[in-house]
């Protein structure tokens, strides 16, 4: 097996790092959306020099969120100056698109249906409509904290906290939200309870539509179908990891939070990035570990698969932990990992 | 045995120290290797991938999660798929499979040897140098004198004792011939000389020649120089051997001082015949050291019986590295049986295990089982290899291996918990949700554990953002709002929880 690349992007963040994403068309633009305030565009190419810091976009706050919107040149970003802005990549200008009643934890973006979906404590999510811009944001309440979303071409996954997971069908959330604007009460497709026990961390779509990941704070990940029937949804599982053996303890395991969650755009597999600093990629559908990373110094926060599947972006800061004080990101990293071909390529199910 | 470090094939006691599967005959490096591979070849769960111990942990384990029954080991040998025999590593392979796992190696060790020769036209190092008519090993010149000075003296101490034996001329003759150059007699001779073979052939040829010189011809020819050492134990004069033995033996103490029976209790022929240990095998072997003052007596022995003349021809009395095993093989397997078995395991005798195993349809073919082999062999050494950078559960085994310990019996009931996930075992031992999270299974599988976070209302994130470090004060408001905001939010939230 060759030797797979990886290297450190020059001029990180200055602090914790709470999301990195690859643009859509380009495999080396990168977004990182930092605990610094900044956004941080990246061109990843040239892994002599580490990449190259191409723009730095400056926020009000800690950015907790960011992805690209239509085009390579187009961003959106969430963070706790409770605004979901556009930002054009090109000029540096910024728009502000909705404002939340708290800080706003995550943003996504659907091409298939033009639409920007950002989530925010204040319980509410905010439908953004860009293909029609003089159409108002639509609020959706929630029950409970969102933490993370996920959205695919048809479907939004938005975990909440309570362990609260609710699911909903883009087109006819869309259908319905276009005929009201009363739709802070609109009903999602499923609602579902998360199969892990603890806070649920991250979750993550497959890039089939088939189902997602989701990840909990004890080191466990879940595998669910959308699919209500039974077959399917027998069909889902849940697995231990991101867990080291305590060497003080006898027995006991120390146990990390599942941070982040991204699923391999080609192979469909998925990677999981944990507070141990632990990167490992996983065959869903085998039920399989292909392979986990050489430890990262430090916990890992955000991970991204690039759009080709070549390259896994993985952002590692200090982990945040029980009772911590005082937290600082100083000794935040990029890291990116050129993949082989067949690297993250789960082997064929056993017949 | 010189330069037996110097080959680059493996010596037979190397070979037969080879760790090796019960199941499909391979052999390994290492214990660890077999290990590992019996976990990803035969104890593997074929439902969930699910490596187990032992046999009898995965018909557990099948039985417990999948509810489904083991019946057969999988990739094993038509003969091997019980599931009766408990077997984990080298241990617990029943006697007689391993001492036919051996015959095996030995088998296959001489034919290669014998291969090697061929191409070579090189003798054998040590052990088996002789046997190859077209190749005779020359002694060298001042060896052949030696021998012809002490031939020579011995004629003359046996003429001065008057007992020149009629039943050794003839093999005096064929003995001394090769010394005088002689190419016709030379070739029966050859096998017999320069090499530890000749440590037999030497005191049997005695016998042998008595009788007739054709026992070894023949053998030579039927097994091609492979079994030089053999031929006289396993040739067509199996059944005139033994007694071959025992008659010089018997006849050793009283020519000699030894008490009769204290070095020798008990037949040789029995200890030879049930697989004695070396140590029996030695015990033969001592007694040509002490022929030379014995045997000037020889006349006396019936023509019979083999006696060891030329025995001090030999100073040099090198004990040939034959084990135990092989000795019993030789004087067990019949010479055809022998030459057939070993072709049998050497080139296509799998293939009829094959239809065996085709016939019952309920197993893979084995052609296919073992294309799977090769590939499996140089994963499961890449898993090795590669321990370093990707931890799994075989890497696991190595490295508590390493430090001693033994692999945890986790496969032999489905009550372990898929523990070790930081090192990989856990995504192979997926289990359903229903179980392993929201059933009170709970108490088996918890194993104590330390949250590095643990606190299940309140995220990371929103901690962060309660730090002065992070905090946004929005225009226009002051710093109280911001905690009042929260505030807010947290009550929000209970009140819609």
């Amino acid at each position: 097996m060759a030797p797979t690349i990886q290297y450190e992007l020059s001029s990180p963040p200055t602090d914790a790092v709470s999301a990195i994403k690859f643009a859509p068309d380009s495999p080396t633009r990168l977004l990182v959306s930092s605990w610094d305030r900044n956004v941080y565009l990246y061109d990843i190419s040239g892994e002599e020099e580490g990449g190259k810091l191409i723009e730095k976009y400056e926020h009000r706050a800690p950015v907790l969120d960011v992805c690209f919107g239509a085009d390579d040149h187009e961003a959106f970003s969430a963070g706790m100056d409770w605004q979901v802005k556009r930002i054009n990549l090109d000029s540096g200008e910024t728009e502000v698109l909705s404002t939340h009643e708290g800080p706003v934890k995550s943003v996504v973006y659907s091409k298939e249906q033009s639409i920007l979906v950002s989530s925010s404590w204040d319980l509410t999510l905010h439908f953004h409509y860009l293909s029609s811009p003089e159409k108002e944001t639509t609020v959706i309440s929630l029950p409970a904290k969102p933490h993370s979303l996920s959205i695919t071409s048809s479907k939004l996954v938005v975990a909440m906290a309570a362990r609260l997971l609710y699911i909903y069908e883009l087109k006819s959330t869309l259908l319905l939200t276009s005929q009201s604007n009363v739709a802070s009460k609109l009903d999602p497709w499923q609602q579902r309870e998360s199969s892990l026990k603890f806070m649920t961390r991250a979750v993550a779509c497959m890039p089939n539509d088939d189902g997602y990941a989701s990840s909990s704070i004890e080191g466990r990940v879940a595998v669910e179908w959308f699919d209500p029937s039974p077959e399917s949804q027998a069909r889902k599982y849940a697995f231990k990891c991101h867990r080291q053996p305590d060497p003080e303890g006898e027995g006991t395991d120390i146990v990390y939070p599942v941070n982040a969650l991204a699923f391999h755009p080609v192979h469909g597999t998925f990677a999981s990035g944990g507070g141990d600093g632990v990167v490992a990629l996983w065959d869903a559908n085998a039920k399989r570990r292909i392979r986990q990373y050489q430890k990262y110094p430090q916990s890992v926060a955000a991970l991204c698969f690039s759009s080709d599947g070549k390259y896994l972006a993985i952002g590692a800061c200090p982990g945040f932990e029980t009772a911590q004080e005082e937290y600082s990101g100083e000794g935040t990293k990029l890291y990116i990992r050129e993949l082989s071909e067949t690297e993250a390529k789960g082997k064929p199910p056993k017949a | 045995m010189v330069g037996k470090k110097k080959r680059g094939h493996p010596d037979i006691e190397e070979l037969l120290a080879r760790p090796w599967c019960y199941y499909c005959e391979r052999d390994f490096d290492d214990l660890k290797i077999l290990i590992s591979h019996q976990k990803a070849k035969h104890f593997k769960c074929e439902r969930c991938g699910r490596r187990l111990n032992t046999a009898g942990g995965l018909s557990v384990h099948m039985n417990q999660v999948h509810k489904e029954t083991l019946t057969s080991v999988d990739n094993s040998l038509p003969n091997r798929q019980g599931l009766e025999v408990e077997i984990f590593g080298m241990e617990g392979i029943p006697e007689d499979v391993a001492q036919a796992h051996n015959q095996r190696i030995i088998a296959g060790f001489y034919q290669a040897e014998a291969e090697r020769r061929a191409t070579t036209g090189n003798p054998g190092p040590g052990g088996n140098a002789g046997g190859q008519p077209k190749k005779p090993k020359f002694e060298s010149p001042a060896d052949l004198k030696k021998r012809l000075a002490e031939h020579k003296a011995r004629k003359e101490a046996e003429k001065a004792a008057g007992t020149e034996s009629g039943g050794n001329t003839p093999l005096d003759g064929a003995q001394n011939s090769p010394l005088g150059q002689s190419p016709a007699s030379f070739q029966n001779a050859g096998p017999y000389i320069a090499s530890p073979a000749a440590s037999y052939g030497a005191p049997q040829s005695a016998g042998y020649g008595s009788f007739s010189q054709e026992p070894y011809s023949q053998p030579a020819v039927a097994y091609q120089q492979p079994y030089s050492s053999q031929p006289p134990f396993s040739g067509p004069p199996a059944a005139g051997f033994q007694p071959q033995f025992s008659p010089p033996q018997q006849q050793y103490p009283p020519s000699q001082s030894f008490p009769p029976g204290q070095n020798y209790p008990g037949g040789p022929n029995q200890s030879f015949g049930a697989g004695s240990p070396p140590g029996s095998y030695n015990g033969y072997q001592a007694a040509p050291s002490h022929t030379p003052p014995a045997h000037g007596n020889l006349p006396n022995r019936p023509p019979s019986l083999p006696p060891a003349p030329g025995l001090p021809q030999r100073p040099s009395f090198a004990a040939p590295s034959v084990p135990t095993y092989q000795m019993q093989q030789m004087h067990q397997g019949p010479p055809a049986s022998f030459q057939s078995q070993q072709n049998g395991w050497q080139g296509n005798g799998w293939k009829g295990q094959d239809q065996k195993a085709a016939m019952s349809s309920a197993y893979p073919p084995h052609s296919q089982g073992y294309g799977d082999y090769s590939t499996n062999a140089s994963s499961v050494d890449d898993l090795v290899s590669g321990a370093a950078r990707e931890v799994d559960d075989i890497d696991e085994i190595i490295r508590m291996a390493e430090a001693g310990i033994k692999p945890p019996k986790k496969g032999d009931s489905t009550t372990a918990p898929p523990q070790a996930s930081e090192t990989g075992a856990a995504p192979t031992l997926l289990e359903p949700i229903a179980k392993a999270e929201t059933s009170g299974k709970k108490s088996k599988k918890d194993k104590p554990m330390k949250m590095v976070y643990s606190d299940n209302e309140i995220s990371p994130e929103e901690k962060m953002s309660l730090m002065p470090r992070y905090a946004f004060i929005p225009e226009g408001k002051a710093e109280s709002s911001l905690v009042g905001g929260h505030t807010a939010l947290v009550v929000a939230g209970i009140v819609d929880a």
